[in-house]
């Protein structure tokens, strides 16, 4: 599903024209099959997060392949990777990122707006889904009015709205208490058995990693893998 | 994204910041309005000096120039170009007509002219018909309010007296024949302007008709209109006085008419190119029109700045409104937005701010130019003394549909284009950046 070969990126840091090349990918290769959870595991710093917006889109790599669903994604145009991403990809992030002005139901609706659905087909559909997840009760609520749990359960249906084959989770219980994680992290699982959904997970919690099917360990823009 | 949920989007975000919008929305208010009512003043005198010059003149009339007299076959030559009604030959007769009916006498002038080609030109009149028999007689408006007995003539005087006192005018309107005229047997005789000359012998006429009300209110036309077949009849009475030349006894003037508006420009080069010395009304029009046009073009100019003033709230406003919401925009540009939507959010905004601003001022405009034009007069009668300003029907503010438009598409391009560079910065923003923000 996801193929990521020699994958390289470096950071310019300090002042212009004293600037320093920092290395933070140094050749990345792995491999997500489908109905698969995969956890990259590794301190700050590690590169981690950078993988993960490579992977996303939200920035280029320098040197590399990436291929998702067979389709070379590392040279696609901002407007392409946009369009790529609402289509293919699901986001799970560690602070929620949810709108403030907008409800539970109008935040897990948003890509669905996007995607240019009918209003009558989102309304189905997302009712559906906070059913499914037990969000029901709180769907006129605003994510201020939302305890952390329900936060990242709505951050969640958010990202699984649009039936995306691959969610992308980067620390999704970062902000979370152990007990809230770990009800995240069975819903997770249970999405993943349920569904066949793939899962990518950036964490550098040991406990979160231990639901995925594979584990590769990041270590200073190094991946190695590990036995799960 | 549908384009309903992209107005949500946008009427969502107005909502949440009603008083900044409100105020970025009556900057932009103020400034159309200025720009509509400023121009409205070059739109509105033009209209005041058009109507005060087409009220004046008949619009197709093409005079010519000096006393060249035409020939029947240079009449002809005019008459066969295209749109050309008619070539009206005006005889002024050089003497005092001499007119009297009942206890009652007047003095006028007296023309002579073709009632058919005098007619065409001069169309309806306020009573009777043309004449069309040798003795019929056309006469002007206000002959009837000249006709006066003595009684009358020292009523007017003393009331004239009394107006000169009080630094008006008497104008006689209340004395005169009140009865209708038509049908009604005057003697006529002349007095020529030669020096030594004596009274003709009377002549008897009847009126059928009386001319239309001249476009002037100040405009007294107590004139008498006959056929040219009289003339030779007039020649004859003339010269039996024994102090009138043949040659001073008529002055011709010919006047050349268009049958519209027009088709008055391409008879007048036409005419031009033959080598006649023509003028129309409509060259001072065009004249006019040139210098209203670079005042109206001057005005439009200072306007707009007061509409670029206003752009800047709007670009205030709108870079305010990025700055604020980056970490939305990252994060719908997280979950898949594309820039080229995030650019149209952000311009629709600003082009929201415009439209309601620009529709506002319009409505404020026309309240301000109707209530220009009807204090106005009144102001400047009370702090000049002069009534001219209440009686000349001057419009002070005119907003055609043109003005209209054109404030509209400056004011909302002006808020299109101060909308644009926030909407671009939106679009940059950096996603990792966006996420990375506290809420």
């Amino acid at each position: 599903m996801i193929q990521v070969e020699n994958l390289q990126h470096t950071f310019l840091i300090g002042k212009k024209g004293k600037e320093k090349q920092v290395p933070v990918l140094k050749g990345v290769n792995f491999e997500v099959k489908k109905g698969e959870v995969v956890a990259i595991v590794g301190k700050s710093g590690s590169g981690k997060s950078t993988l993960l917006q490579i992977l996303a889109g939200y920035m280029k790599s320098e040197q590399g392949s990436i291929k998702v669903n067979g389709m070379e994604t590392a040279h696609l145009t901002e407007v392409e990777s946009a369009a790529f991403r609402l289509q293919q990809f699901g986001f799970i992030f560690q602070n929620f990122q949810l709108m403030p002005g907008l409800t539970a139901f109008e935040n897990i609706e948003l890509p669905l707006k996007l995607q240019g659905i009918k209003k009558a087909m989102r309304i189905e559909k997302v009712k559906k889904l906070m059913d499914k997840v037990g969000l029901t009760e709180v769907a006129d609520h605003y994510p201020n009015e939302l305890s952390g749990g329900q936060q990242q359960r709505v951050s969640i249906a958010r990202a699984l709205i649009t039936n995306p084959p691959i969610l992308l989770a980067d620390e999704p219980t970062g902000s979370l208490d152990s007990e809230t994680e770990q009800d995240i992290l069975l819903l997770i699982q249970s999405l993943n058995r349920e569904f066949g959904l793939t899962f990518v997970i950036i964490t550098h919690d040991e406990e979160v990693a231990t639901i995925a099917h594979r584990r590769f360990r990041m270590y200073d823009g190094e991946l190695v893998k590990e036995e799960a | 994204m549908l384009f309903k949920d992209q107005l949500d989007f946008v009427k969502q975000h107005i909502k949440k910041n009603k008083l900044r919008v409100f105020m970025t929305v009556l900057a932009a208010t103020m400034g159309c309005a200025f720009l509509i009512v400023l121009a409205s003043v070059g739109f509105g005198l033009q209209d005041s000096l058009r109507n005060e010059i087409l009220s004046d003149e008949k619009v197709t009339k093409i005079q010519v120039h000096g006393n060249d007299q035409f020939t029947e076959a240079q009449i002809n030559e005019i008459k066969s170009i295209d749109h050309v009604e008619t070539v009206l030959e005006t005889i002024t007769v050089n003497a005092s007509a001499q007119s009297i009916f009942e206890d009652r006498d007047t003095q006028s002038d007296l023309y002579v002219a073709n009632m058919h080609d005098f007619e065409q030109v001069n169309g309806k009149l306020a009573e009777g018909k043309y004449p069309t028999k040798p003795n019929e007689i056309v006469v002007g408006y206000h002959f009837a309010q000249t006709l006066v007995n003595d009684a009358e003539r020292k009523i007017i005087e003393e009331k004239n007296k009394k107006a000169e006192l009080e630094g008006t005018f008497y104008n006689g309107s209340e004395e005169g024949y009140k009865d209708s005229l038509i049908g009604k047997e005057i003697e006529l005789s002349l007095m020529p302007h030669t020096d030594g000359a004596k009274e003709t012998e009377k002549m008897k006429y009847t009126i059928v008709g009386v001319m239309k009300k001249p476009s002037y209110d100040w405009m007294i036309n107590n004139s008498i209109y006959m056929d040219t077949e009289q003339k030779p009849m007039l020649a004859t009475k003339l010269a039996a006085t024994g102090h009138v030349k043949e040659d001073e006894m008529f002055y011709s003037e010919f006047n050349i008419f268009a049958d519209s508006m027009e088709n008055v420009k391409p008879i007048l080069d036409k005419l031009k190119d033959k080598g006649y010395s023509v003028y129309s009304i409509t060259e001072q029009l065009d004249q006019m029109n040139v210098f209203f046009l670079v005042l109206k073009i001057g005005l439009i100019f200072v306007g707009t700045i007061a509409v670029l003033i206003a752009s800047i709230g709007i670009f205030n406003t709108m870079t305010m409104a990025v700055t604020e919401r980056t970490r939305e925009i990252g994060v719908l540009k997280a979950i898949g937005a594309s820039p080229k939507l995030i650019q149209r959010l952000f311009l629709m905004e600003s082009t929201f701010i415009g439209i309601i601003g620009t529709l506002i001022a319009v409505a404020i405009s026309y309240v301000i130019s109707f209530a220009a034009n009807a204090t106005l007069p009144l102001i400047l009668e009370a702090a000049t003394g002069e009534d001219a300003f209440s009686k000349n029907d001057i419009t002070f503010s005119l907003i055609p549909w043109q003005l209209v438009l054109i404030a509209s598409a400056i004011s909302i391009g002006v808020a299109m284009i101060s909308g644009y560079r926030p909407a671009r910065k939106a679009t940059k923003i950096d996603v990792i950046q966006a996420l990375r923000q506290e809420l």
